[in-house]
């Protein structure tokens, strides 16, 4: 006598397995953040909702050389540290969009946004004067940033989770906290803290699960998008 | 979980039955089923771009807490995997049913689990970053491997007395551990929160 119920079994699990997997890739096209890794707190998402919030999939497969197509460059993260090594930058863009944060990981950041051309330059430009001035090309982007009336020469390559660009807002104790990370290829992180506008270095993120505890009350961090 | 796992089968045409195989693919074939499917998962995980995102049930906090609540439930059906059949092997006193709760236990503790690894490796993928998510990861794609050759064993006649209860710890040792590097952390590093 064969036993079947033990295949049975198995082939209910792959049934099951094909049936979620499926609902996963027809919900997970919506750009609305109904599931995911949803806020344990209240964290206010960036002010920009994103079009293509979990577009991570088209930004697989870049094309490798921007310059030649009329489209703008594909949506990807960047990101990398500036040519002194005191600082990271990282780069995230979506649908010809840019957001760019720049922070040094102890006092001194700047958010900067604005488009890419298709040729692949960047020109964004940050609250305070800040300003980045970079370019696509096949994998990184080079550019430089000047804030604090230095210049800073930087490449960001491309980053693939977990690494890349995140942040968190949100009251805590009743302060207002502000967190920018990026998160490097080798697993090292460059962060700051805002309480009220005054910036610390920041807690290390949980790079997989996107969970920091700030002030003993936990957040989640989500990625940045344009 | 709303499914059935006994209705889920009643449609599927029965299988192929195979003429009796000699006896080395009897072992043979359970265990390349097994790696296929351990490397199969691991593949995917790792090829997958990871959408870092997914459904979530509704009254949970985050796709973390139902998926620690439900490895969590999986593991309760585990253990009772490990008193059945002890009960079964008679190393325990135990009921006349005690084969059809190890049958029904698994299949739930199985079901249970397979939403949880749907998620994982769709959403955060096979990750190597630190140890606990190695371990996890490997272990994660063992289990499944591990149970499809337990599966595959359990239709085969005459295996030596101590195939069964070697395989079958392997699926309880890798669950644990799978579970202990993922919702016991998540319990302690976000308390026991729904």
């Amino acid at each position: 006598m064969k036993r079947s119920g033990p295949l049975f079994t198995l082939l209910a699990g792959l049934l099951l397995a094909l049936f979620l997997l499926s609902l996963n890739a027809t919900t997970g096209t919506r750009p609305t953040a109904s599931g995911g890794e949803p806020p344990t707190t209240k964290v206010s998402p960036n002010p920009t909702p994103s079009p293509t919030g979990t577009g991570a999939g088209t930004g697989g497969s870049p094309s490798p050389d921007p310059s030649t197509t009329g489209t703008p460059p594909p949506n990807a993260d960047y990101a990398g540290r500036t040519d002194d090594d005191s600082s990271a930058v990282a780069v995230s863009l979506r649908d010809g969009r840019a957001i760019a944060y720049f922070c040094d990981g102890r006092d001194q950041e700047s958010w900067l946004k604005g488009d890419i051309e298709d040729d692949g330059s960047l020109k964004l430009t940050g609250r305070g004067g800040g300003e980045l001035n970079g370019t696509l090309k096949g994998d990184r982007v080079r550019g430089t940033v000047d804030i604090g009336g230095k210049e800073y020469g930087f490449t960001a390559d491309k980053a693939v989770k977990p690494s890349g660009l995140y942040r968190a807002t949100a009251t805590v104790r009743g302060a207002e906290v502000d967190g920018g990370w990026i998160v490097l290829r080798d697993g090292s992180q460059v962060g700051i803290l805002k309480r009220d506008g005054r910036p610390s270095a920041a807690p290390e993120i949980d790079p997989g699960s996107g969970a920091v505890t700030i002030d003993g009350e936990r957040l989640t961090v989500r990625p940045v998008t344009p | 979980m709303t499914v059935d796992p006994n209705a889920a089968t009643q449609g599927f045409p029965s299988p192929p039955s195979a003429p009796d195989r000699p006896g080395a693919a009897r072992y043979l074939v359970p265990a390349l089923v097994a790696c296929a499917v351990a490397v199969g998962l691991g593949a995917y995980g790792t090829v997958h771009d990871p959408a870092g995102t997914a459904f979530n049930l509704a009254g949970f906090s985050s796709t973390g807490a139902v998926k620690s609540w439900l490895a969590t439930a999986s593991f309760g059906f585990a253990v009772v995997q490990l008193v059945s059949a002890l009960m079964v092997y008679g190393r325990l006193p135990g009921p006349s049913w005690a084969g059809a709760l190890h049958r029904w236990s698994g299949r739930v503790a199985f079901l249970t689990a397979v939403p949880v690894a749907v998620h994982c490796l769709y959403a955060l993928g096979y990750q190597t970053y630190e140890p606990r998510v190695l371990w996890h990861s490997l272990l994660g794609c063992f289990f499944f491997g591990v149970f499809s050759a337990k599966m595959l064993l359990l239709r085969s006649e005459r295996l030596p007395g101590w195939l069964l209860p070697i395989v079958g710890g392997l699926v309880f040792a890798a669950l644990t551990v799978v579970w202990l590097t993922s919702a016991l952390w998540f319990f302690r590093t976000f308390g026991v929160t729904t």
